[in-house]
């Protein structure tokens, strides 16, 4: 869509009165600009600095271990670089109105541990995770622990892509910007079946 | 001694904004009460990132339990446990409200969709139900005066069964529904744009759409239509509209010459009740509130000597969905898909016509397409595996994701689908709240059944990749592109259920009726202008006047009723002294 330079010169008279006027101008302007740095404000510290309290630390150090498997840092962040487990931490650790969640997680916990997860090494936790998620792959398979392997991944897919890690830095959202232009679908190829 | 006004406007949502609007400007001094808080756009709207709130726009654990909506939204949603509702032992509803200024205007999908004349004379093509008391013409440059005003971005087709308006530019296609449309039109059915109240330049002082992506947490900048942005500050500037917020309606007064004398409302936060007199008293919440309200305020209920208030509910047929990949997207770059909220639009293909008639079920539904990049991918904790080529694979298919749904689904109108008032539970205020009979017959699962049939067509010639695990899960207005995770209830009061809206058939927050237009008195409550037939001066204005559903979001009708009852309101109270 584009503007008139009446049109855009009312708009500034327009937009300035709104609230918060000014700041929604300079964005939204800049944003016309060919070249754009991403808007994605940083993530704040909160997890960066945070010790876990839900899990002993034996616990915690295997739900890391865990989840760093599942979503490893390779050409991208990963669940380490999202604090992927300190959010799993810190989310049981407000649940106390939801005692059911937190019961979850402890029996989730002690299931994995009873797998071996927590003694084993690198290699050895690798190879239990892929027993533990075989079910979902064949659905006639069965594993004691396959629900730890649900909950664990559910919980840090949520974790890494609600993170600015997962969303900006993997996933390149762009969304949640100020723009001046919605960007039309220029393929001839997709106007055609 | 009350203070008087010459019309007490209850509820401030799309049709209670435009009311105090068309009635301030006209000279008359309106009384505008709000049940929820004063909004402020500065304070409430602005872009968040899930990463910046501390729960991932979850909340604390069970803190939302007691709202509806996430963390973004839920201060302009509802509170339930001060608003409960309950229902039927045999009824899955759940009904969508907001309590704030403005309403549901804050967040809906902006839908701006005419209603055809077939819709109005269903019964008379059909045989079902009852026709309305207006037709395409009377509607029509009511219409246009509503969409002059509100601004919709849409294109002009031509299609019998989807009137065109008085439109704004539209808004481009992203590249998954460029290739729905493709596929459309492949299939030779019709395709256009969503119809959106959402402003593609300048218009009526407010800005054009910065295409954020955020219109369900409220729109920071005013491009997408509500109360609070376009309504109200016309009303304020003519100076003949006084704003009371934290006003809960408990009943309107009647004098003894059959004529309301006002309301009486409850102050919020002192408990304190408060009399207000009118020369008109407009209901103009949200369909089943302004119901309950007429239930309330006499025995029997208020303007009921038809006998069918309360009864005749509906709320457009939701459910099914396809939900997958686009192949020719997988792998592509990041593109800012979501950012105008949009898709397209597959009018209804079915029983508008000779030729569209159908043996199995009687009329129409609407689907909707878009795809592309969302702000969580949701489908990535059901995708098989996990490691380093299962990140990949869901950023393969992150910007390939595509869905369709159903917009508007009729619902047929059954006496038996009723709202009556709670003899046991009671609001925050002691008002007892209302009780919820609601069901669906078989034409409705067999309309929702063919909608999936033909959404299933439609996804497989665009070449989709259908993911079976993963349907589209919240109706419209409601946040379904975010993390939709099942953690915690967030949702409904007692005896409503969640799993309704999953995957069976379920509504679509478009609950209307209750409160039905006839032409004779004998049959509904309301006549062709939305005035009560018993009671001259008490008028109202929401859904509630909707003999049938339609295939079409209601809110631009809504709000053309509106339009057109305010002016008979006007043309009443001419020479009048008001």
């Amino acid at each position: 869509m584009s503007h008139t330079r009446r049109e855009l010169l009312d708009l500034l008279v327009r937009a300035a009165a709104l609230p918060a006027g000014a700041e929604f101008l300079a964005t939204w302007l800049q944003a016309g600009q060919a070249h754009r740095h991403s808007a994605a404000p940083p993530q704040p510290p909160l997890l960066r600095n945070y010790q876990p309290k839900f899990f002993d630390s034996a616990d915690f150090e295997a739900l890391q271990s865990f989840t760093e498997i599942l979503i490893p840092t390779d050409d991208t962040p990963g669940a380490r670089e999202a604090y992927c487990a300190h959010f799993i931490d810190f989310l049981l650790n407000s649940a106390d109105e939801v005692p059911a969640l937190q019961k979850h997680w402890r029996q989730a916990m002690a299931a994995l541990k009873q797998a071996g997860f927590h003694a084993a090494d690198r290699n050895g936790r690798a190879a239990l995770i892929e027993a533990m998620s075989k079910p979902e792959r064949d659905p006639s398979a069965h594993h004691p622990a396959y629900f730890v392997y649900q909950l664990v991944k559910r919980e840090n897919t949520f974790a890494f892509y609600t993170s600015r890690s997962g969303m900006i830095d993997t996933l390149d959202y762009k969304g949640n910007t100020y723009n001046a232009f919605f960007p039309a679908c220029t393929h001839p190829e997709h106007h055609r079946i | 001694m009350a203070k008087s006004y010459d019309a007490i406007v209850v509820g401030s949502g799309a049709c209670g904004g435009w009311a105090a609007m068309q009635l301030s400007e006209a000279g008359m001094k309106v009384l505008l009460l709000e049940a929820g808080s004063y909004v402020n756009p500065a304070r409430e709207f602005h872009h968040t990132f899930l990463y910046q709130m501390d729960y991932r726009g979850q909340g604390k654990p069970g803190f939302l339990r007691r709202y509806s909506g996430t963390a973004r939204n839920y201060r302009i949603m509802i509170d339930n446990q001060e608003n409960p509702y309950t229902t039927a032992p045999d009824t899955t509803y759940r009904w969508g409200r907001s309590r704030c200024l403005g309403g549901r205007t804050l967040h809906w999908a902006r839908a701006s969709d005419r209603m055809a004349d077939y819709e109005f004379k269903a019964a008379s093509r059909d045989g079902y139900g009852m026709d309305w008391a207006v037709s395409y013409a009377d509607m029509s440059p009511y219409y246009s005066r509503v969409e002059r005003f509100i601004g919709v971005s849409a294109a002009r087709e031509g299609f019998p069964q989807f009137p065109d308006g008085e439109f704004l530019p539209v808004m481009p296609l992203n590249c998954a529904e460029a290739i729905f449309t493709a596929a459309a039109k492949s299939l030779g059915w019709p395709t256009t744009h969503r119809r959106l109240a959402q402003l593609t330049k300048l218009h009526n002082n407010r800005p054009p759409c910065h295409y954020c992506g955020n219109c369900v947490n409220g729109c920071d900048v005013g491009a997408m239509f509500s109360t609070v942005s376009a309504t109200l500050p016309v009303a304020v500037r003519t100076g003949n509209l006084e704003l009371r917020t934290d006003s809960v309606v408990a009943q309107v007064r009647m004098n003894s010459e059959n004529r309301a004398q006002g309301v009486t409302y409850i102050e919020r936060y002192t408990m304190k009740p408060v009399d207000v007199d009118g020369k008109y008293v407009i209901l103009a919440g949200s369909t089943l509130e302004n119901t309950r309200l007429l239930l309330l305020s006499a025995k029997g209920g208020l303007a009921n000597s038809s006998g069918t208030l309360g009864h005749y509910m509906m709320d457009q047929v939701g459910g099914g969905g396809v939900f997958g990949f686009l192949p020719q997207l997988k792998g592509g770059p990041s593109r800012l898909d979501d950012g105008k909220s949009a898709g397209i639009t597959i009018p209804n293909m079915v029983n508008f016509d000779k030729k569209t008639a159908r043996k199995d079920f009687i009329r129409g539904y609407v689907m909707n397409a878009t795809g592309g990049q969302s702000e969580y991918p949701i489908f990535a904790d059901r995708l098989p595996g996990y490691g380093s080529e299962w990140k990949k694979e869901v950023k393969t298919r992150y910007v390939a994701q595509a869905r369709v749904w159903i917009a508007g689904g009729e619902m047929l109108a059954r006496k038996e689908n009723f709202v009556e008032l709670d003899p046991e539970v009671k609001d925050h205020w002691g008002i007892p709240v209302i009780k919820i009979h609601f069901t669906h017959c078989d034409n409705d699962r067999k309309l929702l059944a063919h909608f999936q049939q033909t959404a299933e067509e439609f996804f497989r010639k665009a070449g989709g990749e259908v993911m079976p695990m993963v349907r589209r899960s919240a109706p419209t207005g409601f946040p379904d592109s975010g993390p939709n995770r099942a953690t915690e209830d967030s949702g409904p009061s007692r005896g409503a259920s969640h799993e309704g809206r999953r995957d069976t058939i379920g509504g679509s927050i478009h609950e209307v009726g209750t409160a039905r237009m006839s032409v004779s008195p004998k049959d509904g409550v309301l006549n062709s202008f939305c005035q009560t037939h018993d009671i001259a001066n008490l008028y109202v204005f929401g859904g509630n006047a909707f003999p049938s559903t339609g295939d079409k979001h209601p809110t631009l009708t809504m709000l053309a009723l509106t339009a057109r009852g305010c002016d008979h309101l006007l043309e009443q109270a001419k020479g009048k002294n008001v």
